[in-house]
């Protein structure tokens, strides 16, 4: 089951992902580095800390990114997130493994290679902001450029292009002190903005942002990923979070990545009780499309009713389901592949909690 | 068999041993009375004093020849004095064949006004410069401009060498790991002990002092450097990493700009650190106020140690306020809007066209030059306070006088006969055990190896005649302290209240304490108790205060919900939950006392205080100085390992 759902991301050949992530381990601890490839490392977590002392935050973890997708990482505290995004740009220097930047390999790269992919290739929005408090909003967004030479009236063009895109309008002379935290976490988005990296890493980027505030910020996420289509690599350890923002979902415990799959593929079929656990609370509605209840026409149902696309979310189409009165046709590139009614929308809803669809 | 047990369970607890002790100390001290007691008459020297005065007098015969004078020692102190030179010509010394220097007072004052508004704002500055001027009434004003010139030029020069040395300690373990055994042990040292080993090596005068209160106020620096950049918030720096700085511009562009107020609070301590030092190296030649009252101490004039003292404390009110502004305006990073910015240009550009026309008029105008004597009331002041602490000491008799004699024989007495008059090997054994009961193995046997070394230098029943009046000043400074720093800690008021006491005490260096204590109590050992005191109490409060004030509000409200009284929220709540804040109070106080009581060997208080300052005066006793250097040095170790362990922290905070 878990293998048929992580096989087919590793089957991308590599030279097309954005970022190719392979065997990749972060152990903390003495002699961190004899650990991979042991006995050892097979160990469980409190095993392995017992006898060597060491913590493995982050173990055999491999994945793609395609180009201008955004593939969520999700985990309770603990889980090895933060610690994995933090190796891919080497913030944590990884133990061991491959991590290829468009087929570059950034873990071998010169001290000074490494500082041009930062200002260029990658940027960063952190959980807390981390703005610079002595510098303007448009002196945090323009730091980037500042320090990779970039010249003042050009630093600060870029950086009005990017205030105008994520809403701070008016804001280029405050300090972040005198902004709101919704409003500190734009200012973190534009500044990861301003270089127009390849690969955008956020690290919990709303969670210490209110309920409110978070879903705006979700959606300007989304505004943005929809217009300028940044490749995204998103940790969060909010699943609602995970499951609205994710073209793919990578779920990790103890450092290792349990499942990885679409949304639907998670709630579909969750690969272990842990997963499972975790998508009980998810309204099933809200993530599975219709393929899910699709089913024959029953004896003297009404075959007349009208069509939908079998890749439209369950809640997206209860409108016409309901208003059909009738089954409803799923269409697979014009071919019929079963009926939906309202019955069937009920049901679904109805097993939420339950496990299995 | 309960009552064994229990009696077991109760010998179990450590005060109960420790109670044991020091019952059995006292026994047997009483037995052996008179035995051993190694008292060595002042005038006497021991073997290894001996040879500290053959080394001393060595090292002064080869100021001209030896390569370490010639290569090191002279063109340090030749730069450090030249530096200071320059700093005084513009402000104290005759300048060419005047009589007055290159600015006179009105020239002085304005530009501290200038520069102070600058930093800071304008009220503060009016402060700097009214404090500034009385300094002048008092008839103190060369002297002050020497105290100043020394403190500004010591602090530049420290910070010369404490900031980088400060960043490189905070931006690397291995740098902080190689310091911090230096900066731990600056912690400890009374000021005392740094004059007479740096006046041989930099011969006595403006250098030497110099010198010396850079090296007392340099760890102050590095340590608080450090400590802010290491406190710094850790994800703006991840953040600059993230987005490609160099080491470089992580250092210019993020760290040192956040670290900014922190810093600048460095610059405020270590200035405060400086000016209370420079007025004590008066003793090894410092220039400036420290002079009068040092000459005032030795003929014990009140009026005239009270007026130099005065100005002393004017200096350094101005002084700290003037940095505390400043670092006050550090403490945000908004800058001022567009209005307010041009409204404060327009104000530094009058303020400095003031400024230029006082110093003119300094230099052309007699009563500019030179503070008007019609204006000084230095000897009325005097004569006032002779005459008051005349009539205190007359009429108040009972009150000084008896609370002196109710400590002194009630305390102090029977403590220095158990420690001084007790065999030096049952001190010992006995220290070393309580060391052991409190800090375990490690501070027994660091208690052990120093107080032996004490023996060896000869000075043995001096350094306990010193330890019973530190010892005896610490239990008051506690009671007190605790007392003070609970009522402090709880009520908001009461802190609002004694905050500016409690700042004022931290500020003014230990060495004008002596005055008033000296008028009140006359010259004896319990003058230098009383002044490790009014020295040690107010970090005690401000440490106690703070624990308090810290144990969290919810347990306050938990022991009020289960119907507590307010004297059980105190000794059953909060104190047992800041015992760790006691114990850092009591080190600091054990600490604070000692630099202080030593210094009372100058108003009669004995012990190893008067032998280096006797030997700072007497070549034949110079040895003996430097042993009692070291002797301070041992037991403030001694007292720190203990009190340090006690308190159950490895290594100091940073803060502290």
């Amino acid at each position: 089951m878990t293998a048929s759902v992580i096989e087919p991301t590793l089957t991308v050949p590599q030279a097309a992902s954005a970022i190719s992530v392979r065997s990749l381990w972060k152990v903390f601890g003495p002699n961190a580095d004899r650990i991979v490839g042991s006995p050892e490392a097979d160990l469980s977590r409190a095993a392995l800390l017992e006898s060597t002392g060491c913590v493995a935050a982050v173990r055999d973890v491999s994945f793609d990114v395609l180009p201008g997708e955004v593939f969520v990482v999700m985990g309770l505290s603990g889980s090895g997130k933060s610690t994995l995004v933090r190796c891919l740009t080497r913030l944590i220097e990884p133990t061991a493994g491959s991590v290829l930047l468009n087929g570059e390999d950034v873990l071998t790269a010169s001290p000074a290679r490494l500082r041009e992919l930062r200002r260029t290739a990658f940027s960063m929005v952190f959980q807390h902001f981390g703005l610079l408090p002595h510098r303007k909003v448009i002196d945090n967004i323009a730091y980037s450029l500042e320090i990779n030479g970039v010249k003042k009236d050009a630093r600060y063009a870029r950086a009005n292009e990017v205030i105008e895109l994520v809403g701070l309008h008016g804001y280029a002379n405050h300090y972040p002190e005198q902004l709101s935290g919704g409003m500190q976490q734009r200012v973190g988005l534009a500044r990861a903005l301003a270089v127009d990296p390849q690969v955008m890493f956020l690290d919990e980027p709303f969670s210490a942002l209110d309920p409110l505030i978070r879903r705006d910020m979700q959606a300007e996420v989304i505004r943005l990923h929809h217009d300028l289509g940044k490749t995204m690599v998103f940790i969060t350890h909010d699943l609602s979070e995970a499951m609205k923002l994710g073209d793919r979902i990578a779920i990790m415990r103890d450092g290792a990545v349990v499942q990885m799959g679409t949304p639907e593929e998670l709630v579909a079929s969750p690969a272990d009780d842990y997963v499972a656990d975790f998508i009980r609370d998810i309204p099933k509605s809200h993530v599975l499309t219709v393929r899910a209840i699709a089913r024959p026409l029953q004896p003297g149902e009404d075959s007349t009713g009208p069509e939908i696309d079998v890749t439209t979310i369950v809640r997206d189409a209860t409108p016409v389901i309901i208003g059909a009165r009738r089954p409803v046709k799923v269409i697979e590139n014009g071919v019929l592949v079963g009926f939906v009614t309202s019955d069937d929308v009920l049901r679904l809803i109805g097993s939420d909690g339950v496990d299995g669809p | 068999m309960t009552t064994v047990a229990t009696v077991k369970g109760t010998l179990r607890k450590r005060s109960v041993r420790i109670g044991l002790v020091v019952l059995a100390w006292i026994v047997l001290a009483f037995v052996l009375r008179g035995l051993n007691t190694l008292v060595l008459p002042t005038s006497e020297n021991t073997p290894f004093t001996s040879v500290l005065r053959q080394a001393a007098a060595s090292i002064r015969g080869n100021r001209t020849q030896s390569g370490a004078f010639i290569y090191f020692f002279n063109p340090i102190r030749a730069f450090v004095e030249s530096f200071i030179e320059v700093i005084r010509a513009v402000i104290s010394l005759p300048a060419g064949n005047n009589i007055i220097p290159l600015v006179g007072w009105l020239g002085v004052v304005a530009i501290i006004g200038f520069i102070v508004y600058a930093t800071s704002n304008w009220r503060t500055s009016l402060l700097a410069m009214g404090l500034m001027f009385l300094c002048g009434v008092l008839g103190m004003w060369t002297f002050t401009m020497d105290t100043l010139a020394m403190t500004l030029g010591a602090v530049i020069l420290s910070l010369a060498v404490g900031l980088p040395l400060g960043v490189w300690a905070g931006l690397s373990d291995r740098v902080l790991a190689v310091l911090r055994p230096g900066l731990d042990l600056a912690q400890i040292l009374p000021t005392l002990v740094y004059l007479a080993p740096l006046a041989l090596f930099f011969l006595i005068g403006t250098a030497a002092a110099t010198i010396a209160t850079m090296i007392y106020s340099i760890p102050i620096a590095i340590r608080i450097t450090s400590h802010a950049i290491r406190s710094l918030n850790a994800g703006p720096v991840e953040a600059g990493v993230s987005m490609g700085s160099t080491r470089w511009q992580l250092l210019t562009k993020v760290q040192l700009p956040m670290a900014k107020h922190t810093i600048a609070l460095g610059v405020n301590q270590t200035m405060m650190a400086a000016l209370s030092f420079v007025v004590i190296a008066a003793l090894i030649g410092a220039p400036g106020l420290g002079k009068p009252v040092v000459a005032a101490l030795i003929i014990r004039d009140v009026g005239d140690g009270v007026v130099a003292g005065l100005a002393v404390v004017f200096l350094a009110i101005m002084l700290d306020r003037a940095t505390t502004a400043a670092v006050a305006r550090t403490g945000t990073f908004v800058h001022e809007s567009g209005r307010a910015r041009t409204r404060r240009r327009i104000g530094l550009g009058a303020a400095f066209v003031a400024m230029v026309v006082a110093i003119v008029l300094s230099r052309y105008e007699l009563w500019a030059a030179v503070f008007p004597p019609n204006l000084v009331m230095g000897d009325t002041i005097a004569s006032a306070t002779s005459a008051a602490s005349e009539w205190i000491t007359t009429n108040l008799y009972f009150l000084t006088t008896g609370f002196r004699e109710f400590v002194t024989v009630g305390f102090l007495n029977p403590l220095e006969t158990m420690l001084a008059d007790a065999p030096w090997y049952l001190t010992i054994i006995m220290i070393s055990l309580i060391g052991a009961l409190i800090g375990g193995r490690k501070a027994a046997i660091t208690s052990f190896v120093l107080l032996a070394l004490i023996v060896l230098t000869g000075l043995w029943n001096d350094t306990m005649v010193t330890l019973a009046q530190v010892l005896i000043a610490t239990v008051i400074v506690m009671l007190v302290g605790v007392a003070v720093g609970v009522l402090v800690g709880r009520s908001r008021r009461v802190e609002r209240w004694m905050k500016p006491i409690l700042d004022a005490g931290q500020t003014l260096p230990a060495f004008v304490y002596l005055v008033p204590v000296l008028a009140l109590f006359g010259p004896t050992r319990f003058a230098a108790i009383a002044c490790g005191f009014f020295y040690a109490a107010p970090i005690v409060v401000r440490v106690v205060a703070d624990g308090v004030r810290d144990v969290p509000s919810s347990m306050v409200e938990a022991a009020t919900a289960a119907g507590s009284t307010k004297a059980q929220i105190i000794t059953k709540v909060q104190l047992p939950a800041s015992k760790r804040s006691l114990m850092l109070g009591a080190n600091q106080g054990l600490i604070f006392v000692l630099a202080v009581v030593v210094i009372g060997g100058f108003v009669g208080a004995g012990g190893l205080g008067y032998l280096v300052i006797v030997g700072q005066s007497k070549p034949e006793l110079q040895g003996k100085g430097l042993a009692a250097g070291l002797a301070i040095l041992f037991l403030g170790v001694v007292l720190d390992r203990i009190a340090q362990a006690g308190a159950g922290r490895r290594g100091r905070g940073d803060a502290a």
